[in-house]
């Protein structure tokens, strides 16, 4: 009764969106709304102007760095809390189900999880410092660090993980996103520009660009660097100890 | 409108009529399950189906992705990459809300022993 009422309900609401959907402006045309605000400034302008040949990484890192700022901080904010309420993971009491569990994990996974993760960790640095150049970014390459600790964890288990991802070591990393994009605002309020303007007219005109580029490559290997760290160490905390 | 019309109105829209579905299964699965593992299932995919709509928003028929290098000319012709930008954003947030309510479940499940939500009413 009370299931057949939300399945109505929602089916209701189904019908509303629906309706909205054909109303909506056909999905592709070059003239919506959404496609005539400010794109063509972007597409003219932005290569230009962002420093970056992905207009994606232009937008994200120089047009709205403010949010991007603040969305590095959000997954820092995340960590923060996730250890506040699960607190960091203790080597010494723990055991991990990968270790406790009975089925032994199979040696066809191991291998492949061997062969492949040199792999996966080299295409995640390949795709965080060629953010600026070809699809990809700090966040896409972070996540892609994080899921090569997480499948290793998985297939070797939580000890071996801890003792060579120290936590000394990973402690400098887990702050590194909002950390370089400090410093890069720094480095332009000091050159008398705004806070996060990669363009600085003190240095000499011919290296412009290129202190641009270094900017935000640094930029994007904190990201990368700090998401992946982020996203290990609240897979790491997750890790359960077994109740005795 | 004629039925012709309808159909090539949710033809040409499929995108939006596919995240207008999934996001009443994602709020189908908060609403009716009692698990809290599940209920945040059903958030997620809630959060997906706004990502594709959005992305869907800015495509633009025959568009490349936006980047510039070699084999683009004056008229190559792009998708917008605003919605792109704002949702990795979207995603990043999902990423993180997702890490803090399953460490929150972790301790909710150590102390009560229970993840059903109508069993955690009753507790006290």
């Amino acid at each position: 009764m009370k299931k057949g009422l939300v399945v109505f309900a929602l089916f209701l609401l189904w019908i509303l969106l629906v309706y909205t959907v054909i109303v909506l402006p056909p999905m592709g045309s070059p003239e919506n709304p959404t496609n005539t605000h400010i794109i063509p400034r972007y597409l003219e302008k932005g290569v230009e102007e962002g420093g970056a040949h992905n207009l994606v990484t232009g937008i994200i890192l120089n047009y709205r760095g403010f949010d991007t700022m603040g969305e590095v901080t959000v997954i820092f904010v995340a960590l923060t809390c996730v250890l506040a309420v699960l607190g960091r993971e203790n080597i010494l009491r723990h055991t991990s189900k990968a270790e406790v569990s009975s089925v032994e994990k199979s040696v066809i996974v191991k291998c492949v999880v061997r062969f492949l993760a040199p792999f996966i960790i080299l295409f995640a640095f390949y795709i965080i410092l060629h953010g600026a150049e070809s699809p990809g970014g700090g966040f896409q390459g972070g996540a892609i660090l994080g899921a090569s600790v997480i499948i290793i964890t998985l297939t070797f288990g939580f000890a071996l993980v801890a003792k060579k991802l120290s936590l000394k070591y990973r402690v400098l990393f887990e702050s590194a996103g909002p950390l370089s994009f400090f410093i890069a605002g720094m480095v332009a309020i000091f050159c008398g520009q705004n806070f996060l303007t990669y363009l600085l007219p003190c240095v000499a005109h011919t290296y412009q660009d290129f202190v641009r580029h270094l900017l935000l490559i640094m930029v994007e290997i904190g990201i990368g660097v700090g998401g992946g760290a982020a996203i290990s160490s609240i897979f790491l905390a997750m890790e359960k100890v077994e109740k005795e | 409108m004629s039925v012709s019309e309808l159909f090539y109105k949710l033809n040409v829209n499929f995108n939006y009529v596919v995240a207008m579905t999934l996001f009443i299964i994602g709020l189908y699965t908060l609403i009716s399950k009692p698990n809290l593992i599940k209920k945040f299932m059903g958030l997620n995919i809630m959060e997906t189906s706004i990502f594709l709509f959005i992305v869907s928003s800015g495509a633009i028929a025959g568009g490349k992705a936006p980047i510039f290098g070699e084999g683009v000319g004056p008229e190559t012709v792009f998708v917008n990459p605003i919605p792109q930008a704002l949702i990795l954003t979207g995603i990043v947030v999902a990423m993180s809300t997702t890490a803090l309510a399953l460490s929150l479940m972790i301790k909710l499940y150590e102390q009560c022993g229970t993840l059903n939500a109508d069993k955690l009413k009753e507790l006290k």
